[in-house]
């Protein structure tokens, strides 16, 4: 309805009402809505629909601008996150400038979270609140930028393979970076995979091969990121490339240099479980398939200290003199693919772990299980390399223990374990394989009928109920638990056990995300935009996550998070150039002393000290920590001023408009 | 010759620092005062109040109020001077919002009679005396002089210092006066005049400027003094901060900085710093601010009367 009493000058905004079916009708009056905000000072025009996202609803606001020639629009219906983007394109439709509309959350903020007849009396506020808003609004321009044609991707696990193999038969170049000497990951340490029972290797290792001979991607391993500037589309990042002493081109792999070397180290991939020189490949199958020189343990590069790998390389391969390289390269978008740890088996006291040399994790396990393993895939047990006969394996290891360890589930221990107990008896027929686990999630595609089949056709005991105890007995490891189902008290005295530990992200995580500028959640893993509807992105535009590092995640899910972070890279990379809101921060020079208080209050380091502050339009979101720090007033956010929020404030309770100081 | 225009200076409620201040501007006051015709000025030349009403109105050209207004007779002095005066200018922190007297107001003035004089105080006239000699009536609450009556132009500073006097004189005696509501300092913070340094924008304790002798060339918000420079009206070259002390205010907030308090809350609470986020840095980073002693006194030293509204009578 126009309104009654217009006023000829100054603005005239239409105000739209949506009933969104019963979800804001049911408990809102939005006949009586649209009837006060047409009596509202500076409203030309009100309207409601059934659905005002719809097409019909669009048309209708459409055609209020163009009939009652519109200055600003306010949509009273759900929350902005959902609609701002429809509403605003429909504005800028019918010739708007779309940063004229905004939203007047009624659902989320109102009608769902009240009953009773003030509902309608605060949706009329919530509405009004907005009106006065776009009444301080100003037409904007979104901010073009162009960018580099490149992505980074950080880990070369699974996850991080999958997004740059991705990204790169997309047709862009790909920078992938992996701390350690190859790449692959922790799937390259499992043995098989469940619930197919597919040699885990031998399905990774063709991914491997490809990633190593993309003509787009560059593979830098042994190499970390030390600093990442910039912003969406131009990210600067700075890659320092450990020396690893041993030219890959020349390396035959002919592993003479291991043989003579003096130094012995726990070898990291079998976690332990055997030794390795301080020259070393990690495993047969490594990319690139090259040596690499632990200077750590090594006896001091210099063949006045030892020297006796480079006497035998007859490639000539082992260069002492090798230094770490400083890469310097300009992105468009990163994807996080750092992955996972285990929970530090040592914490688990009550369960002997760290003491007791029978009691190991179970990537421990895995090794053990591989072929290419310590025990080149026979089960022995660490103590005494004999076959154990009696193998409990303890689910929810350090998981869903909010008092004493991590509080959440680790997903795929459920899962991890029914393949172990089943391989465990596929090779040990005689063995009794016990499970202890709080209850069984199997959620996946055949994951129930595998967890299933190791209970029913492998004869596998699975005990309802927590371990209370493990110690050690002679050579027998004890444990004592607790059957929940039949009350019983449970007694094994087992030759081995495996622990399936709590997912952990890979060390090093928050200190990654710090100079990425994103963030963790409280359990360190990495934080996602919106769990539900931005689960691959970073709260940092062109931030894209993969993998464990974002959530305990198994293999085709940290797959599938690979090629979905890819997707969302590729759409920033093939764009020709890319927008940046316009709702930023911005500096009065006149008002600006230089205090620079704003400057660590930034999450983004968008803001730059000076003589005045300086806003780097295309780093800023937004947020406006900014302008509350602000001591003196001079930073603003555009279309969201002091004024405009305490006009609002004022209607939103109650006062007439225009009055009280501005 | 054109006539020389006639200036009126009076103090209500002050110190009478400002009235000293003038002697600051140093040889060249007898410059302005040779171009100026003083037709009133207590603390100067031997004027009284019938002096002053005896004038026809506005044929004052300006007069300079200094102090906060605290009793009745300052009201009717300067609804007086107001009459008479062409342009009124608040000059000094107390006229301008309040000054220190004006911290006076977290007291009732029963409070404040019963602490100076005792229980049981009557004004009254002295002795033989009659009724009209008694002293005047404490106002319930010390008020800024735009409380009371229309306010020109305002030289703010506790007191004033010569590099904000001096552009005023500078201004009147050329004819060249900005337009009315010009506050005779710059619109920046003094951060802006200031010569430390701010890198490592962080606040990990809170000191009182006796417990340390500050880092030269650092900022001393950094260095755990509340300085109000963010806050404050440049125009005084920073002379606190160059004398390591911290800047206490007295040129009154910026322009949008809005209430001084607030402004400087949210700087303070913007820069604490204890350590990564988290339960335990919040409660170390409330111990940091806790440490600041009479924050009212801090943030609204010269400025209560003119933020915080009186309290309800008890």
């Amino acid at each position: 309805m126009p309104n009654p009493r217009p006023d000829a000058r100054g603005p005239r905004i239409g105000v739209f009402v949506c009933h969104c079916g019963k979800n804001i009708a049911g408990t809102v009056d939005v006949e009586r809505v649209v009837e006060a905000l047409a009596r509202y000072p500076g409203v030309a025009y009100a309207a409601r629909h059934e659905y005002m996202c719809s097409d019909p609803g669009q048309d209708v606001i459409k055609r209020a601008i163009k009939d009652h020639r519109l200055t600003g629009v306010v949509v009273a219906a759900c929350s902005p996150t959902m609609h701002e983007t429809t509403f605003r394109a429909a504005a800028e439709d019918a010739g708007l400038n779309p940063y004229l509309l905004e939203i007047a959350n009624i659902r989320e903020g109102c009608s769902w979270v009240h009953d009773g007849p003030e509902t309608t009396e605060k949706a009329i506020r919530i509405t009004r609140a907005a009106v006065e808003k776009v009444k301080g609004n100003h037409p904007l321009t979104p901010i073009e930028v162009g960018h580099a044609e490149k992505c980074l991707v950080i880990g070369g696990g699974v996850s991080g393979i999958q997004a740059a193999l991705d990204i790169a038969n997309a047709g862009f170049e790909v920078l992938l970076v992996e701390r350690s000497p190859s790449i692959g990951g922790r799937m390259a340490q499992l043995s098989e995979t469940f619930p197919t029972l597919d040699c885990s290797q031998c399905i990774l290792t063709p991914k491997m091969v490809e990633a190593a001979r993309h003509p787009r991607i560059r593979l830098l391993t042994y190499s970390e990121v030390e600093s990442v500037t910039g912003y969406l589309g131009n990210y600067r990042v700075v890659i320092r490339k450990k020396p690893t002493y041993v030219d890959p081109d020349k390396c035959n792999l002919c592993g003479d240099c291991a043989k003579v070397c003096p130094v012995k180290v726990p070898d990291e991939f079998n976690r332990g479980l055997s030794s390795r020189a301080a020259i070393y490949v990690p495993f047969p199958q490594a990319v690139p398939s090259s040596y690499t020189l632990d200077e750590q343990n090594c006896l001091g590069l210099n063949p006045l200290r030892c020297g006796e790998c480079a006497k035998v390389c007859t490639v000539g391969a082992i260069n002492y003199d090798m230094r770490e390289e400083w890469i310097e390269e300009d992105v468009g978008a990163i994807v996080v693919a750092t992955g996972y740890d285990l929970y530090g088996k040592e914490k688990m006291a009550e369960y002997g772990a760290g003491t007791v040399p029978d009691v190991i994790d179970a990537l421990e396990f895995e090794r053990i299980l591989s072929a290419g393993g310590p025990t080149r895939g026979e089960i022995r047990r660490p103590s005494d390399g004999k076959v154990p006969k009696e193998v409990v394996f303890i689910q929810c290891s350090g998981s869903r223990d909010p008092e004493l360890h991590k509080p959440y589930c680790s997903k795929i221990c459920c899962m991890y374990t029914a393949k172990h107990a089943l391989l465990y008896r596929h090779n040990v027929h005689d063995g009794t394989a016990y499970v202890f686990y709080i209850d069984i999630r199997a959620g996946g595609k055949e994951y129930e009928e595998f967890v299933v089949r190791a209970m029913e056709d492998e004869r596998i005991l699975y005990l309802r109920g927590k371990v209370a105890k493990v110690y050690r007995d002679g050579d027998k490891v004890i444990v004592w638990g607790v059957d929940t189902l039949t009350g019983k008290r449970i007694e094994v005295a087992a030759d081995l056990v495996v622990l399936a530990q709590a997912m952990v992200p890979s060390a090093g995580t928050e200190e990654l995300a710090r100079k990425l500028h994103i963030a963790c959640g409280g359990e360190g893993f990495l934080k996602e935009a919106h769990p539900k509807l931005r689960p691959l992105e970073a709260l940092t535009a062109g931030i894209f996550l993969a993998g464990a590092a974002h959530g305990p995640k198994d293999i085709p899910e940290a797959v599938a998070q690979g090629s979905g972070a890819a997707a969302k890279a590729i759409a920033i990379l093939s764009a020709p150039t890319l927008t940046h809101s316009p709702e930023v921060a911005e500096v009065d020079e006149d008002l600006c002393s230089g205090c620079a208080v704003c400057v660590p209050q930034c999450p983004y380091g968008a803001i730059t000290p000076g003589d005045v502050a300086q806003v780097n339009e295309l780093l800023c979101e937004g947020c406006g920590t900014c302008v509350a720090a602000c001591p003196s007033g001079a930073m603003r956010m555009r279309n969201q001023t002091d004024d405009q929020v305490k006009r609002m404030i004022r209607v939103a309770l109650g006062e007439p408009v225009g009055v009280g100081r501005g | 010759m054109r006539a020389k225009p006639k200036l009126a200076v009076y103090w209500t409620g002050g110190c009478g620092g400002c009235d000293v201040s003038f002697l600051e501007l140093g040889p060249s006051l007898l410059d302005v005062l040779s171009r100026v015709e003083i037709v009133f000025w207590p603390a100067l030349v031997d004027t009284k109040r019938a002096d002053l009403e005896s004038l026809p109105p506005r044929s004052i050209a300006v007069t300079l109020v200094n102090g906060t207004l605290r009793t009745e007779e300052n009201v009717e002095m300067v609804h007086l001077l107001r009459e008479k005066s062409e342009l009124l200018v608040a000059f000094g922190a107390c006229a301008h919002l309040g000054g220190v007297p004006g911290l006076a107001n977290l007291a009732s003035r029963e409070e404040i009679l019963r602490q100076v004089t005792g229980d049981g105080f009557q004004p009254a006239p002295p002795p033989g005396g009659d009724a009209a000699d008694a002293p005047p009536e404490l106002l319930p609450q010390a008020r800024p002089l735009s409380a009371e009556v229309a306010v020109d132009y305002v030289v703010p500073g506790c007191p004033p210092m010569p590099s904000l006097i001096g552009p005023f004189f500078d201004a009147l005696l050329s004819g060249d006066l900005p337009a009315p509501g010009h506050v005779f300092a710059q619109d920046q913070a003094l951060c802006k005049e200031c010569p430390r340094t701010r890198e490592d924008r962080k606040l990990t304790r809170v000191v009182r400027p006796h417990e340390i002798v500050p880092e030269p060339t650092q900022c001393l918000l950094d260095q755990g003094m509340v300085c109000l420079g963010p806050v404050t009206r440049g125009g005084c070259g920073a002379a606190c901060p160059k004398a390591a002390m911290p800047c206490t205010g007295c040129v009154g907030p910026t322009p949008e900085a809005g209430d001084p308090a607030l402004a400087m809350i949210a700087a303070l609470g913007s820069l604490v710093r204890a350590g990564d986020e988290g339960p335990a840095a919040f409660e170390a980073e409330d111990k940091i601010l806790n440490a600041l002693v009479d924050p009212l006194g801090t943030f609204y030293k010269y400025s209560l009367p003119a933020y915080v509204r009186a309290r309800r009578a008890r």
